[in-house]
């Protein structure tokens, strides 16, 4: 207990917190609750329940096949996004170079641009080349967005392999290629598969960029958002959003779970080798 | 031994950081089958020339010969020496066995020849019947076998060491030391040992470089770095060294006489120094060299400095005087606890006494 905080201090903080939490998942709470709500309109009262809306759902081809362009669309997004993110992060935690300042600011940038100028800019620049618009377009936008991610996760994974490991497989025979896929690749692979789970839901719920790059064949985001201009379609949409939602929150939680438990695995058998290097890394050491 | 070509040469080497200077035009030949140790403050450049003998830094100046071929700009996996990290570096996902056969399996050695040279190579590390467990399941000193096991298996043409036995508790690195005496013995391989503690410098090694600043500033066997030592700093890093300013007074019979009083003197061997009268020099002796007894005390033909015990401190099986001498210089001295039955107290008056060839030169001139 901090002692600095009065019990008066520490109640408000309380309610404070309560607040915050109510502020942030009452419209998902809402959400789910009238997904089930048995009318057409989208409002108080409850007139009971009912499935009927994730009947129509599964029965709807169209949302169907914007779903299965989605899921190619970030399977493509995370497998490019993880691929490329693994040399960037090499780069950036192992070697020195000049300007590594500047490179790792423009790595991240695409956290920070709006999407619609990044959606408008990538719309400009296929036009330009000549590429047409396809799902495949829509993957290399959000493979720009979903990059940023890919790398913050395998950063810190990165930071604490110690690189006297991959000295050491040098120094028994071992090329950089061979201490790569020997040493490097397997102690990576949990922040491999965090970077692509991330990668994929944050593909899987991009409107922006997809509805500018996308082309004809509609992302899941991008038909749903069609959908609003029916009313009466409103509850369907609503039903498909909280199957999305539970999906996308099932992904992040297992990956985040895996990186945890994989985390404290490499710690527990890098023992002291990773606590020295985290010390070193901060300065104390 | 003296003829053949040495394990490591390292010829002329100079490292650059930036603007600090590691590594300044060092020269040492490593001789086959010893164990040489680079000893000496953190900064003083042992781990930068050790880690370019592995070929993790290149020089920027000289040569490195590995059994007289040049292999500066060789990479690491292309040298055939092997080193023991300062933390193990063991790969936390494969077991022992896996581990110590990495540079094996890299060789393309069949899977039986390295199922036996492992289990060889755990029979000298004793760690049989480890062979699958992970590094993770393993104590600081087992892993610390494991990656000896993991470099010599490769019977490499040296085994580099740097500062191996750092992450380990006392108890436990006074037996390893001895093990890798052992090890080394057993097999014959060139040890090439970083390390800034001297007593472990002192116990392992058949000879010693102490270095500082970047240079060597004493190659030579344990005893003589400690008792002949050839620089102030290699007296100070190496132990505890009492040292004073004096004046020549006069050179008899190969003796370097400094008259402190009319009772108090240093006597030194003068050979091969360029001494004469009223040179001033650093003299410097050893504590445990020195004899203390209460009152004056005649000193027979050696050096004699009387002084007041300022402080006594005990250390187990040695007895530690702290004693203001007459040259104005705090002197410690050691003495057995068995011996120093005698009741000296702080505050005695006492006259400390040590042969002739126990006092060392350091420096002559100012």
């Amino acid at each position: 207990m901090n002692p600095a905080i009065s019990n008066g201090g520490r109640r408000s903080l309380w309610v404070l917190f309560w607040l915050l939490v109510v502020f942030l998942y009452a419209p998902i709470v809402i959400l789910i609750v009238f997904s089930f709500n048995d009318s057409e309109i989208v409002s108080f009262p409850w007139l009971g329940f009912t499935t009927r809306w994730y009947h129509e759902f599964i029965a709807e081809p169209t949302i169907l096949s914007a779903l299965w362009t989605s899921v190619k669309v970030a399977s493509m997004t995370a497998l490019v996004a993880t691929a490329l993110a693994i040399p960037a992060s090499i780069a950036l935690v192992r070697r020195r170079f000049f300007g590594k300042g500047l490179v790792s600011g423009l790595l991240l940038a695409p956290l920070v641009i709006p999407l619609v100028v990044l959606g408008i800019s990538l719309l400009i620049l296929f036009n330009f080349v000549g590429v047409p618009l396809s799902p495949y377009t829509a993957a290399i936008g959000h493979v720009v967005i979903a990059m940023p991610f890919a790398i913050l996760t395998m950063v810190p994974r990165l930071e604490r392999i110690p690189a006297a490991l991959e000295e050491a497989s040098r120094d028994l025979g071992a090329s950089s290629m061979t201490t790569f896929r020997l040493i490097t690749f397997p102690l990576l692979v949990p922040a491999l598969i965090s970077a692509f789970l991330i990668s994929f839901t944050i593909s899987f719920d991009e409107l922006v960029i997809a509805s500018f790059v996308a082309g004809k064949q509609a992302t899941f985001p991008v038909y749903l958002y069609s959908q609003l201009r029916l009313p009466e379609r409103l509850p369907l949409v609503i039903a498909v959003a909280v199957v999305v939602l539970v999906i996308s929150v099932i992904v992040v939680v297992i990956s985040e779970v895996g990186r945890f438990l994989s985390e404290r695995r490499l710690e527990a058998q890098t023992g002291v080798a990773a606590e020295e290097f985290g010390s070193m890394r901060t300065g104390k050491g | 031994m003296s003829d053949s070509t040495p394990a490591i040469s390292i010829r002329g080497v100079t490292k650059r950081f930036g603007d600090v200077t590691a590594v300044d035009d060092l020269t040492l030949d490593i001789r086959e089958g010893e164990f040489l140790t680079l000893l000496g403050p953190s900064g003083c450049g042992k781990t930068t020339t050790m880690r370019m003998v592995a070929g993790f830094e290149e020089p920027d100046e000289g040569d490195i010969l590995l059994r007289g071929d040049d292999v500066v700009g060789v990479p690491p996996n292309k040298r055939h020496v092997n080193m023991c990290f300062q933390n193990y570096a063991l790969f936390p996902h494969m077991d022992v066995q896996q581990n110590i056969e990495y540079g094996l399996k890299l060789k393309k050695v069949p899977k039986e020849e390295r199922a036996t040279q492992v289990s060889e190579m755990l029979a000298i590390v004793r760690l049989e019947g480890y062979e699958h467990r992970r590094p993770g399941q393993l104590s600081g000193g087992q892993q610390q076998r494991v990656a000896l096991a993991r470099a010599l298996v490769n019977e490499p043409a040296a085994l580099l060491l740097d500062e191996p036995l750092g992450a380990l508790d006392v108890k436990l690195r006074k037996q390893m030391q001895l093990e890798l005496k052992r090890i080394q013995h057993e097999l014959k391989t060139t040890f090439v040992y970083v390390t800034h503690d001297q007593e472990e410098a002192l116990s392992m090694s058949d000879r010693i470089a102490v270095m500082n600043a970047g240079v060597i500033e004493h190659l030579g066997s344990p005893r003589d770095v400690y008792e002949r030592p050839a620089t102030p700093f290699v007296a100070d890093f190496v132990g505890v060294l009492n040292a004073a300013e004096l004046t020549v007074s006069s050179i008899e019979n190969g003796r370097a006489l400094m008259t402190v009083n009319d009772r108090d003197r240093v006597i030194a061997p003068a050979e091969g120094l360029d001494l004469t009268a009223g040179a001033n020099v650093l003299a410097a002796v050893r504590p445990e060299r020195i004899d203390i007894a209460k009152g004056q005390v005649d000193a027979g033909e050696g050096s004699r400095l009387s002084g007041t015990v300022a402080q006594i401190v005990y250390l187990g099986t040695l007895m530690q005087f702290h004693i203001d001498t007459a040259v104005d210089r705090r002197f410690i001295v050691h003495q057995l606890s068995s011996d120093a039955s005698e009741a000296i107290d702080e505050g005695d008056e006492v006259t400390l006494t040590w042969p002739v060839e126990d006092t060392s030169i350091l420096r002559v001139g100012a």
